[in-house]
């Protein structure tokens, strides 16, 4: 077992006397701990005004994104034994987002920039008897954009977010690959004006964070360039 | 607020620094050659650009359009070559690069 000390961002908005302040709690650990297990022991044996959201706990619902150790990362699976230090973590809510206690962060604009892209299939044809069939080839080409857990580590991770947050950012647009690259959907021409805007594709400056902080290992930018390559090939 | 600067941020940072420092080469290049209007004119402005220290400070300029214009190709074979996926060796190639044709133009302009 070690001793880690854990220093805990601490904002309550509702509470004007305290400011934005950091809060070190010592915890005992096993190497093998996650974060989470850490914040789990200072909620439920230090401190229980400690805010934070989780849910699954093994790196599917996308609950616990947070940034620790100055690296947007799941709380579930950043492991102790990877941190260079590991008994000294500092965990911070993700950046850029207005936050509502703690760690726990207001994700609406994160969700209407979703709504922007239309994340849904679109298709004229009636719908066939059975279902819409797509072949495997076609099928592989979004694979790799099915894997997003909508956790908004990259979008926060992000310099061109930070700097201007009317972009749409990783996830919106990796979403918008992923139906605009389907074979069964017809929707890029409804889809691709909010692409080709200086809010859209083209604020991304291929920095890369977001692909470093997907905890679902997706190659965001290369997505994102397809895109720029389908908004260059266009033809009227 | 502090985030991690990674591999990739580190082109970025560097590309962005290296534009800026041409934009404000060029704001003054343009400055000092324009009241040039003539050849005594322009030779005794060049005659002060002989000076060692200015020497040194042309091949650091040298250095900043090099790497400039090499990460431009990068990011360009990134939008356009599927080069996102293999960023991090185009860095390593772009600053490898750099620091070879800078050594060449050093070798070049002292030697």
């Amino acid at each position: 077992m070690i001793q880690v000390k854990v220093k805990v961002y601490r904002f309550n908005p509702e509470n004007d006397q305290q400011k934005p302040r950091f809060e070190t709690y010592t915890v005992e650990a096993d190497p093998k701990d996650k974060v989470l297990d850490l914040l789990h022991r200072i909620k439920w044996e230090q401190d229980g005004t400690l805010a934070f959201r989780r849910s699954c706990a093994h790196g599917i619902c996308g609950s616990c994104a947070m940034k620790i150790n100055g690296a947007n990362m799941l709380a579930c699976e950043a492991n102790l034994k990877n941190f260079k230090d590991p008994t000294n973590i500092i965990v911070e809510p993700l950046q850029s987002l207005p936050i509502i206690k703690d760690l726990v962060v207001d994700l609406k604009d994160f969700f209407k920039k979703y709504e922007i892209v239309k994340p849904y299939l679109i298709n004229k044809t009636p719908p066939p008897t059975k279902e819409r069939f797509q072949s495997p080839e076609d099928r592989q080409l979004i694979d790799e954009a099915t894997w997003c857990i909508q956790c908004a580590s990259c979008s926060t991770s992000c310099p061109s977010n930070w700097k201007n947050p009317n972009f749409l950012g990783p996830a919106a647009l990796l979403k918008s690959y992923r139906y605009n690259f389907d074979s069964r959907d017809e929707g890029t021409a409804e889809r691709i004006h909010v692409l080709d805007t200086n809010d859209g594709v083209w604020r991304c400056h291929t920095i890369f964070n977001c692909v470093e902080a997907c905890p679902k290992d997706i190659n965001i930018t290369w997505h994102i360039s397809q895109l720029k390559k389908k908004l260059v090939s266009r033809e009227y | 607020m502090r985030y991690v600067k990674h591999y990739g941020t580190w082109g970025y940072i560097l590309h962005r620094l290296s534009g800026l420092a041409l934009t404000g080469y060029i704001l003054i290049h343009i400055y000092l050659v324009s009241g040039l209007h003539n050849r005594p004119a322009w030779q005794s402005e060049m005659e002060i650009f002989r000076h060692p220290l200015l020497v040194v400070l042309e091949w650091c300029l040298f250095s900043v359009v090099v790497y400039h214009a090499l990460n431009g190709l990068r990011i360009f074979i990134i939008d356009y070559f599927n080069g996102a996926r293999y960023q991090k060796q185009l860095l390593s190639a772009v600053l490898v690069l750099s620091v070879i044709l800078f050594a060449a133009m050093g070798a070049v302009m002292f030697i």
